[in-house]
């Protein structure tokens, strides 16, 4: 019905493919199995996948729920400005990034997740989103003092002023005025 | 506060128990296969040529059989419910623990991803032994097609099924975070829904038949010598004991596939979870005629329908689906007004907050500054279709079970209350409950007008009765600079028991354990997340004079 976040996805698939990769780089590298370089290159990998991928984005529309922690990286990432912040240049970096998990067996997993991650984030693309970095709101949301404390009413109730409502002595007659509002003893 | 005890087990205990009888299952279920792949005879060979890799992916199957199972049950909302509702059947801790049904299967789930992942991890070791320990004496034993085969290869042949498993679970694992659920539920929901693809792979997974065992032990004990073998095994002594030492063996090994098991375990809940949703399919198609259409102040408006054949408890809550709004989009609401042999018709009350509900809001009550350059006509107003699936059950059904309860609610929280408010007005003495306190906490004042008139009616009920005590309320208005008085002089009893500002949570909880000394008290809340962790808390903590406060809590999602 309304507008589905591809984005917000590609992102926790994105993580998650980062950890898989990043432990299969770990296995391959302490078996020291043939072409373990891969292995020791998908390592890398994920942990620079993990980095990039851990700050949320910001919803359009509705409250963002961030990760734990996730401000200083949102400080990192953010300073990239239009790499991180298109959506096609991750989806190719993430493209880039899972080809060479494919040669070995322990890292093959993380590649065609990543590989998966890379594909929403082109449909996110596609669909003109953009990465925005959730920051901290600067003004507090609430004045703690009532702002009527500091700028008294300005209009008087409806009632004649002053001066006309002193009584003179000549003219008892005169400063009579009704009431606009009945008043009662008891409501 | 101290943790007591008695409040802890009274509240935490049946669930803690559940907990640990499914982990023993997990337990038991992967060492007893563990053992049967690590010492059986028939599995020797295999063993010899694969190593561990072979124990740890057959055990971990296996208990991915038991949470593929269990992880189908606790969604079959329509049978929970009717369990719920037989009160002879069940007792109120197992009812109580069918709150947690939830919680059940996103344990289940979780399990099925790790094991999941240990299984993979498992098979991927297996297939570079098949592929290096290739066996040129039993090449029926064999997954490879020559010795030093790419690992890779294999997958694509052999394993393409269980590759596709994964990559099904890593979509369905990846959009069900809290997050997700949250913002696009329509990903969480149509990934899901991808679980028949699932278990339809996963019968084919396991008729793959890459592992064998041997059939004939009597013939030919493992590790017997053979006729063209010089010497026996030097490795025989690690993989257990082989009983054909020095030996020779009548006959050749001969290897079958494992029959697979896994439609055993799976084959009944899928069923049922299937009967279960095409009998709601079928039960939400009966024509709904919509009867009132009432706005109310803060956004939320009161619908009340009729429907042939429903019938409904207070606190239960329906699925509505309106094809002119969305045709995928289900969306639960609870009941505020359940059907009665005097009233036939049942209500629900919305708050506008999202992109559906602001959709089905229009059409329901056209803009009224649109009307206001129209002529005034009389229109016949034509009501979207909408289908209702339900009525399904919550914890606040509880409420009339206990002879003491504390209903605290925040915002539009309300509604299951207002339901159980409705069926107090119409008699009382049929239920167990003598005291119920009810607490509202609202952000504006004008919230409480959607059920002022039902709070004075039952109000002035209940002291024409006699009873003044039955229902204590209070009302909170959490935000200091709005409105702070209802002026209308019929709503005087909600306008003397209104108070300003947050509730004090320890104080209620400490006069509500004086007055009802030794007595189990049912706390349910139904609102944000800070309330009900706070009254969590509370109630397994121990300074209240023997009271025993049990808490339910209503999810949301």
């Amino acid at each position: 019905m309304g507008k589905i976040e591809w984005a917000m996805w590609a992102n926790e698939q994105a993580l998650a493919s980062g950890l898989i990769l990043l432990t299969g780089g770990i296995v391959g590298v302490a078996g020291q199995f043939r072409d373990w370089q891969f292995a020791a290159y998908a390592v890398a990998a994920g942990v620079f996948v993990c980095l990039l991928e851990y700050p949320r984005g910001k919803r359009n529309k509705g409250t963002s729920v961030e990760r734990t922690g996730q401000y200083c990286f949102t400080v990192c990432v953010k300073s990239f400005g239009p790499l991180t912040r298109n959506y096609y240049v991750r989806a190719f970096i993430h493209a880039g990034i899972c080809v060479p998990g494919g040669f070995m067996l322990a890292t093959i997993l993380g590649c065609v997740c990543l590989g998966i991650a890379s594909l929403i984030y082109l449909a996110a693309a596609i669909r003109g989103e953009h990465w925005e970095p959730i920051l901290p709101r600067k003004d507090s949301a609430r004045k703690p003092v009532a702002d009527s404390i500091n700028r008294p009413p300005q209009n008087p109730p409806p009632r004649p002023p002053a001066e006309m409502r002193r009584k003179r002595a000549e003219d008892l007659e005169g400063a009579a005025y009704v009431n606009p509002i009945p008043v009662t003893a008891n409501e | 506060m101290a943790l007591s005890v008695r409040s802890w087990v009274a509240n935490e205990g049946g669930k803690h128990f559940v907990l640990l009888l499914w982990l023993g299952g997990n337990t038991w279920l992967f060492m007893r296969t563990f053992l049967c792949y690590y010492y059986g005879q028939q599995y020797h060979y295999l063993h010899k040529m694969l190593g561990l890799g072979l124990c740890i992916s057959r055990a971990s199957a296996s208990v991915l059989n038991l949470n593929c199972c269990l992880v189908l049950l606790p969604m079959c909302r329509t049978l929970l419910t009717c369990l719920r509702g037989s009160h002879r059947v069940t007792s109120r801790k197992a009812r109580r623990l069918l709150d947690k049904s939830k919680t059940f299967h996103v344990a289940c789930g979780v399990a099925i991803c790790v094991f999941s992942a240990v299984h993979v991890s498992a098979h991927l070791a297996n297939i570079v032994n098949f592929s290096v320990r290739y066996s040129e004496d039993f090449p029926s034993l064999n997954v490879a097609r020559y010795k030093g085969e790419d690992p890779r290869l294999i997958i694509l042949t052999t394993g393409i099924t269980g590759v596709l498993l994964v990559l099904i679970l890593f979509l369905m694992f990846t959009a069900s975070s809290y997050c997700i659920r949250v913002s696009n539920y329509e990903i969480f929901w149509h990934t899901h829904n991808l679980f028949v693809v699932f278990y339809v792979i996963l019968m084919l997974h396991v008729l793959g038949g890459a592992l064998k065992y041997q059939t004939n032990i009597e013939a030919h004990p493992p590790g017997c010598l053979r006729a063209n073998q010089s010497s026996p095994d030097p490795t025989r002594e690690e993989s257990g004991q082989a009983l054909g030492d020095g030996r020779s063996c009548k006959e050749e090994a001969r290897f079958q596939p494992n029959s697979p098991e896994t439609w055993l375990w799976v084959s009944g809940p899928l069923c049922l979870y299937c009967a279960e949703r095409l009998y709601r399919y079928i039960r939400s198609n009966s024509p709904v005629t919509i009867v009132t259409v009432v706005r109310h102040p803060c956004d939320v408006i009161e619908l009340r329908m009729l429907k042939k054949d429903f019938k409904a408890h207070p606190g239960q809550y329906i699925v509505l689906n309106c094809p002119s709004v969305s045709s995928f989009e289900n969306h639960p609401f609870t009941l505020t007004a359940c059907p009665t042999e005097k009233k036939e018709t049942f209500g629900i009350h919305l708050r506008v907050v999202g992109d559906w509900t602001e959709r089905f809001a229009e059409l329901l009550l056209p803009d009224p500054r649109a009307e206001s350059e129209i002529l005034p006509m009389v229109q016949q107003r034509r009501y979207p279709k909408l289908h209702v699936d339900g009525p399904f059950g919550s914890p606040s059904e509880e409420v009339f079970n206990y002879e003491v309860s504390l209903c605290v609610a925040g915002g539009i929280g309300v509604t299951p209350f207002a339901c159980v408010l409705h069926t107090l007005l119409d008699g009382w003495r049929r239920f167990r409950l003598r005291r119920l306190y009810f607490v509202w906490v609202c952000r504006e004042l004008q919230s409480f007008y959607w059920f002022a008139e039902l709070l004075c009616a039952l109000h002035r009920k209940l002291w024409q009765e006699n009873i003044p005590d039955y229902l204590n309320l209070q009302l909170y208005v959490s935000q200091t600079d709005g409105l702070q008085n209802i002026p209308e002089e019929r709503y005087q009893p909600l306008s003397s028991r209104l108070l300003i500002g947050r509730p004090r949570w320890k104080l209620l909880f400490e006069e509500i354990g004086k007055t009802n000394k030794h007595k189990r008290v049912g706390v349910f809340c139904c609102g944000p997340k800070g309330i009900s962790r706070t009254l969590h808390r509370l109630c397994n903590s121990d300074r209240y004079s023997g009271t025993t406060f049990e808490f339910n809590k209503e999810s949301f999602s």
